[in-house]
């Protein structure tokens, strides 16, 4: 399928700090596609790079079609933003932060009135509708923002991390009212270091770390792609020297999360457990022993040597 | 056309986000004439004297309530007063026989020296009544010409003076905040990502900037029309002159919430440009009487200009030359003006 975003090699520095370097990817339209990585990674110049906030240094971004670059109007009208900070006037009410939205970027305004009350009906806001959004709660201000992004009716929408100081019921909700826009046809770019919303909500996504791309495919796929599970261990005295002991299994990328806590990778954890079990056990008495499929962190974790939390 | 109006209406929606600042901006300066106008001194004196027990004393009595001042008005307001000679606050007139000559005394607490002297011009005026009476024929006669129609007080003069500094400071603290204040809560990205364009969006927000700056001048002026019964005989023309003045200022403010992204210091320019720029103004030809280097800062001003154009006599004087006046204002508008759209451009609209 014809992507409606492309990033192709494209670069941005900050002085001598590489934001985004040689960052690729493609976005097919009614897709959700996410971009993962910590605090710091470059997803929100990755964002800004793409509306054309931010000017490149290299590369090429195509967006429907246009360069944000060459044509940032082009590019404008067709997407919605929903930045990271929760950008709405507080003092105005719901109706009234999206009226003054629909000025700057609706070209008819004729429709607006009904889709202001479509957009406020879609994420649960009606009913307050009137109420000034200083007495908003977290969650309530982000579907707010997703509908501020709606209101153009744009054919892509960048939200960057959706979730961020939501609560758990909030975050469902607007989970939600995203996958329902997306059923409708809208191409979500998210961008968020949440594993679990990455997990649940996106199609494809690239992993961003320092500004580069370390892995881009579909949440099972990267998660399958290590082709095996995660088995941690918690013993007394720690287990110090896992490598000499576990080897001969095919352990990998060993790590001490905590003091006395082993983690490390072997494939088809589930058939060597007895084996497992019995040589930990004949010099350390072991307190607990799980063995989990990889999460997004793991795929993280396996590509840089760090957790996406660090 | 619709997109502005909406994008106007918008602006003065956002008026929510500084209520406070609204108010200070628009009533201040209207606070600030009705304070003065009641702390300046007043034409008519209230002048306490001692209840009269002798002719002489009831014949200076009679004398004063006679004073006039050259335009007409009462000058002096004698009230009868038992005193039983302990200090009192301002002053007090008793009328004595010295040398057996009747004696106008004045007694005065903790006044100016200033204040001293009009009493006592006011209590001579009354005295040379009485002594012009016994001339007779010897006397001169003293006869009073006005070349106005009517008294102007000078709460009028002051009121008109305010009226620019009040168009001055709506517009540019309320330019200053509410520019800033998009930076500081983020909603600046709304405006730079807006696919509307951005001539139009800074010409919406200095529209209203306008309004709000003839808003603040119409306040003022009906103040003056309450407290002094005089009022412009060409209303429209004060909109008139005082729309570039707001515009000058939208534009500062504007500037100054552009560059300096922060509210407290944009609003402190705001506030500071505005009463500088009114006392470099010195409005009714004023600076000329201080330095030639002061005449010529003032004539940069918009408030003198402004002053000069809604008021042009000065107690009967012509002042000013409109031409240049009108000149001035419409090229401080356009140099404003270019700066603003320049300083948004790069502030805003342009990548990062």
């Amino acid at each position: 399928m014809e992507p409606v975003l492309s990033v192709s090699s494209v670069t941005r520095r900050f002085g001598d700090v590489v934001a985004v370097g040689d960052l690729s990817f493609d976005v097919a339209r009614g897709e959700l596609f996410g971009l993962l990585g910590p605090n710091g990674a470059g997803k929100t110049t990755t964002l800004h790079l793409i509306t054309g906030l931010l000017r490149r240094q290299g590369g090429e971004v195509q967006v429907l079609g246009y360069d944000p670059q060459v044509e940032p109007q082009q590019v404008r009208q067709r997407i919605g933003l929903a930045p990271q900070e929760t950008n709405v006037y507080d003092d105005l009410s719901a109706v009234d932060n999206l009226w003054h939205h629909a000025a700057l970027y609706c070209s008819d305004l004729s429709e607006v009135k009904a889709r202001i009350r479509e957009l406020l009906v879609l994420v649960n806001l009606w009913e307050r509708r009137k109420d000034p959004v200083r007495t908003f709660s977290g969650g309530m201000k982000r579907r707010l923002a997703l509908a501020r992004a709606l209101l153009h009716d744009p054919e892509i929408v960048l939200f960057d991390e959706p979730t961020l100081g939501v609560d758990v019921q909030g975050r469902h909700a607007l989970w939600e009212h995203i996958r329902q826009q997306q059923a409708e046809g809208k191409t979500f770019l998210l961008s968020t270091n949440d594993m679990a919303e990455a997990d649940a909500l996106c199609d494809r996504l690239v992993i961003i770390d320092h500004g580069r791309a370390i892995a881009l495919d579909t949440p099972e796929n990267l998660k399958a792609g290590l082709g095996r599970d995660i088995v941690t261990l918690r013993t007394s005295p720690p287990l110090e020297d896992a490598q000499d002991l576990l080897g001969g299994m095919g352990i990998q990328a060993v790590s001490q999360p905590e003091p006395g806590v082993v983690r490390f990778e072997v494939a088809d954890a589930e058939s060597l457990a007895g084996e497992l079990i019995s040589k930990v056990t004949a010099g350390h008495h072991l307190e607990s022993v799980r063995i989990a499929r990889p999460s997004l962190d793991d795929v993280f974790l396996h590509h840089t040597g760090r957790a996406l939390r660090e | 056309m619709r997109r502005f109006w909406l994008l106007l209406v918008n602006e003065f929606r956002l008026a929510r986000t500084a209520v406070p600042i609204h108010m200070v901006a628009i009533v201040q300066p209207t606070v600030l004439y009705l304070v003065m106008s009641v702390i300046l001194v007043q034409p008519t004196f209230d002048m306490a004297v001692v209840r009269p027990t002798t002719v002489a004393g009831q014949a200076l009595v009679m004398a004063m309530e006679e004073v006039g001042s050259p335009v007409g008005l009462p000058y002096i307001q004698p009230i009868l007063v038992d005193w039983d000679g302990e200090p009192v606050a301002r002053q007090v007139i008793a009328v004595e026989e010295r040398d057996g000559v009747p004696t106008a005394v004045q007694h005065f607490g903790l006044i100016d020296s200033n204040l001293v002297k009009n009493f006592r011009n006011r209590l001579t005026a009354a005295a040379l009544r009485l002594w012009h009476r016994d001339l007779d024929r010897r006397a001169v006669r003293i006869v009073e010409v006005p070349w106005l129609a009517r008294d102007v007080p000078y709460t009028v003069y002051f009121g008109m003076a305010l009226l620019p500094l009040t168009a001055f400071l709506a517009g540019s603290v309320l330019g200053a905040v509410l520019t800033a204040q998009e930076f500081e809560m983020g909603t600046i990205t709304e405006y730079r990502l807006a696919p509307a364009p951005p001539l139009l969006i800074l010409g919406a927000r200095l529209v209203r900037l306008v309004i709000s700056a003839l808003a603040a001048g119409g306040v003022l002026l009906v103040a003056v029309g309450l407290v002094t019964g005089v009022w412009p005989s060409a209303v429209w023309l004060v909109f008139v002159v005082l729309a570039p003045v707001g515009l000058i200022a939208g534009c500062l403010g504007t500037l100054a919430g552009l560059l300096l992204r922060k509210v407290i210091p944009a609003f402190l320019v705001g506030l500071v440009t505005s009463f500088v720029g009114w006392l470099l103004g010195g409005a009714f030809g004023l600076a000329a009487g201080f330095s030639a280097a002061y005449a010529l800062v003032s004539r940069l001003m918009p408030d003198t200009h402004a002053v000069e154009l809604i008021f042009p006599r000065y107690y009967g004087i012509s002042i000013g030359r409109p031409l240049v006046s009108v000149a001035v204002l419409l090229a401080l508008s356009a140099a404003m003006l270019g700066l603003t759209v320049v300083a948004y451009r790069r502030q805003v609209v342009t990548q990062g």
